[in-house]
């Protein structure tokens, strides 16, 4: 530990000056947990019921909920991290589809096993988001540009590479086949209960818990969203910490399309459209500040959960997509709002 | 429009001098639809295609390109609209500059882009429009229309679901597609009609999944939570119907529900195969028109034709296990 990272450890404090036993911050911090809970209470009231039992409270149906999310939420939980640092990140719904294209096309065109084809795409993830991180820091560009631009590339990229088709994954051993291990990220273990796409998610959100809130460089992430200029004087690599939250967003998108791939027998490239929206809706109820500066893992990680149980219990009572979008929208303003008043009660304006 | 010529002509040959005004108007409204038609030149043909990057259309080009390759005087251009009606009217106006000799046009959407269609008309060249339609009425505001009636198809999967796959009834389930386009609202309509015949089956649920597999498999598994017994479930294109099996799958009645698709793609990932393999109970063909458009622009351009059928609507094909590994060696 140097003197920089002890600065750095204080970061966040100075970014709330006024900081004390507030139970209003204190709930909108968590806000999402509570969203949570009044979602799931919400569902149980307006459940279907079979003999008695809530078909909402079933572990299928949980079963269900976690693996609908589980795409989403990797996603997610990547762009905690960008947003933290007051950065956006919209490539990562096209990256997804673009790295489950490649994952398809590797294993059964390309004929590679499964090691090095998931390091490949997951390498090929990572250097993509440090390419949108780098250009936007070193020629100073609003990262909404570039990986505006990036998403166009991606899709563009995933479509070439597919020739606009949807590319099949058979399983098996011999030439142009998937190793059959692959095809487990769409199964359900411990007796067809626990989705193998949900478990992905949960190792993810755990690595990243430990990331942002345990070493220097959640730290880092945190001061360099908190006060960029204060950061960099006090000795924090801001330009590294910068590409690096762009390269794990590109990480876990690649994660993400790899799970698809495996979820769906095939990669395509007109899937993920608009995922970067519900990830970042995700973070936002989680009560991550698009300001920069403040935000939590797991915030996020019910953020998603909420999003999910919320479709399940309109859909389990057959009701619309329309309404669905209506309590979403909803939802996220209500979030917004909520974090808008506290940093206004501490003094930071906007 | 011909035997009316044909009878102009046998008046002014019997009147002679008062039957040539009559020979005028006759020969005016009997001209080919085209100035320069003949069996033997280069012609080329614009396709304005709505949006390259979805399998369906891709299933479009795919036919169009082999149909008009066995005509050795078409030469076929494809424009990609990129799902933007802006797009898709600069390229129709680049084939109006350019002079081919006939559009083909997917519209993106129908009001936009009827303007462009009436001045490729204007400027004397015939417009074909495929699988989507503008504003207007055929045969003035544009030549002719060919397609497949959406309706219809998910009528036949409607009646096949009543009358083959459950005639003891049973709990259905339709995945709409995305609920803002026609095609989504008319197959949904089609199926409901067509299950009809069969009083017994009833249509539990209903679930819009944007023609998504992800939202098809999420969506579906809610539907077997809240209805435990569906028997089948109608998926109006083929990849929410293979959302819909992962679903099934994953709550373990892969042996009770009955999927039917919609599209009847080929390809490894299309419901061809999927049918073929057994994983679906069937999938019914939204044809594409190409050949039959290529078949229009020869009697347009080649045969010097003077009318044409001014809406051809192509029928679907139901995929079964009957015919469905045949149809995969084709």
């Amino acid at each position: 530990m140097n003197d920089a990272a002890t600065l750095v450890k204080s970061a966040p404090v100075q970014s709330t000056p006024r900081r004390r036993l507030d139970f209003f911050a204190i709930a909108v911090r968590f806000q999402s947990v509570i969203g949570l809970i009044l979602v799931a209470i919400g569902g149980v009231i307006f459940s279907p019921r079979r003999h008695g039992s809530i078909l909402f409270l079933a572990p299928d149906n949980i079963a269900n909920i976690v693996r609908a999310i589980s795409e989403t939420g990797i996603i997610a939980v990547g762009m905690t991290f960008v947003i933290i640092t007051a950065g956006i990140d919209l490539s990562v719904g096209a990256l997804l589809s673009l790295c489950s294209v490649l994952t398809a096309t590797i294993m059964t065109t390309w004929g590679w096993g499964l090691v090095p084809t998931l390091l490949f795409v997951m390498t090929c993830g990572a250097l993509f988001g440090c390419t949108q991180g780098a250009i936007s820091t070193r020629f100073r560009l609003e990262a909404f540009i570039v990986t505006l631009a990036g998403l166009q590339v991606a899709r563009g990229l995933a479509l070439v590479i597919s020739n606009n088709q949807y590319i099949n994954i058979s399983y098996g051993n011999g030439p142009g086949l998937a190793p059959p291990i692959f095809s487990v990220l769409g199964d359900r273990l411990f007796d067809n209960t626990v989705p193998v796409a949900t478990l992905v998610f949960l190792v993810v959100a755990i690595v990243a818990t430990f990331v942002l809130n345990f070493t220097r460089f959640g730290r880092y992430v945190f001061a360099v969203g908190g006060n960029e200029r204060a950061a960099r004087l006090s000795g924090v690599p801001v330009t590294l910490v910068k590409i690096s939250v762009y390269a794990i967003t590109g990480l876990v998108s690649a994660i993400a399309g790899i799970v698809h791939a495996g979820q769906f027998n095939f990669g395509s490239a007109n899937d993920g459209t608009g995922y970067e929206l519900t990830a970042i809706a995700a973070v936002v109820i989680g009560g991550t500040s698009l300001f920069g500066g403040s935000g939590s893992m797991i915030g996020t990680i019910a953020g998603a959960i909420m999003l999910g149980a919320l479709a399940n219990i309109l859909q389990l009572n057959n009701i619309n997509a329309a309404l669905q979008l209506l309590a979403t929208g909803a939802i996220i303003v209500v979030a917004a709002v909520l974090q808008s008043l506290v940093r206004r009660r501490e003094g930071l304006g906007r | 429009m011909r035997c009316v010529s044909g009878k102009a002509r046998f008046w002014s040959n019997l009147v002679l001098g008062a039957g040539t005004a009559t020979l005028v108007a006759g020969a005016a409204q009997a001209a080919p639809l085209v100035k320069e038609c003949s069996k033997t030149g280069e012609f080329v043909i614009g396709f304005s295609q709505a949006n390259n990057a979805e399998p369906y259309r891709q299933h479009v080009n795919d036919q169009l390109t082999a149909a008009a390759k066995k005509v050795p005087q078409f030469k076929l251009q494809i424009a990609d609209g990129a799902g933007n009606v802006n797009t898709q009217t600069s390229q129709m106006d680049n084939f109006i500059t350019q002079k081919v000799d006939l559009i083909l046009i997917s519209p993106f959407e129908a009001a936009p882009l009827t303007p462009v269609v009436a001045r490729a008309m204007k400027a004397g060249i015939p417009v074909i429009e495929l699988d989507r339609k503008t504003v207007g009425e055929p045969g003035k505001e544009y030549t002719a229309f060919i397609g497949g009636d959406n309706f219809k198809i998910a009528e036949e999967a409607g009646k096949y679901v009543a009358d083959k796959l459950l005639p003891q009834g049973g709990e259905v389930a339709v995945l709409q597609g995305l609920p803002s386009s026609t095609p989504a609202v008319e197959r949904l309509n089609g199926f409901k009609s067509g299950v009809k015949d069969n009083p017994k089956v009833q249509v539990v649920a209903e679930q819009a999944a944007d023609w998504l597999p992800d939202k098809a498999q999420t969506a579906f598994a809610a539907m077997l939570q809240a209805h435990p017994n569906i028997k089948a479930v109608y998926a109006s294109n083929d990849m929410m119907a293979a959302g819909a099996r992962l679903a099934a799958k994953g709550a373990g009645k892969l042996d009770q529900v009955k999927i039917l698709g919609t599209d009847g793609l080929p390809g490894p990932a299309g419901g061809i195969r999927a049918v073929a393999e057994g994983e679906w109970a069937a999938t019914f063909t939204y044809p594409t028109g190409g050949p039959e458009a290529i078949d229009m622009a020869k009697s347009i351009l080649l045969d010097c034709a003077e009318k044409v059928q001014t809406v051809v609507t192509v029928p679907t094909t139901a995929i079964t296990p009957d015919n469905a590994k045949q149809l995969m060696q084709n």
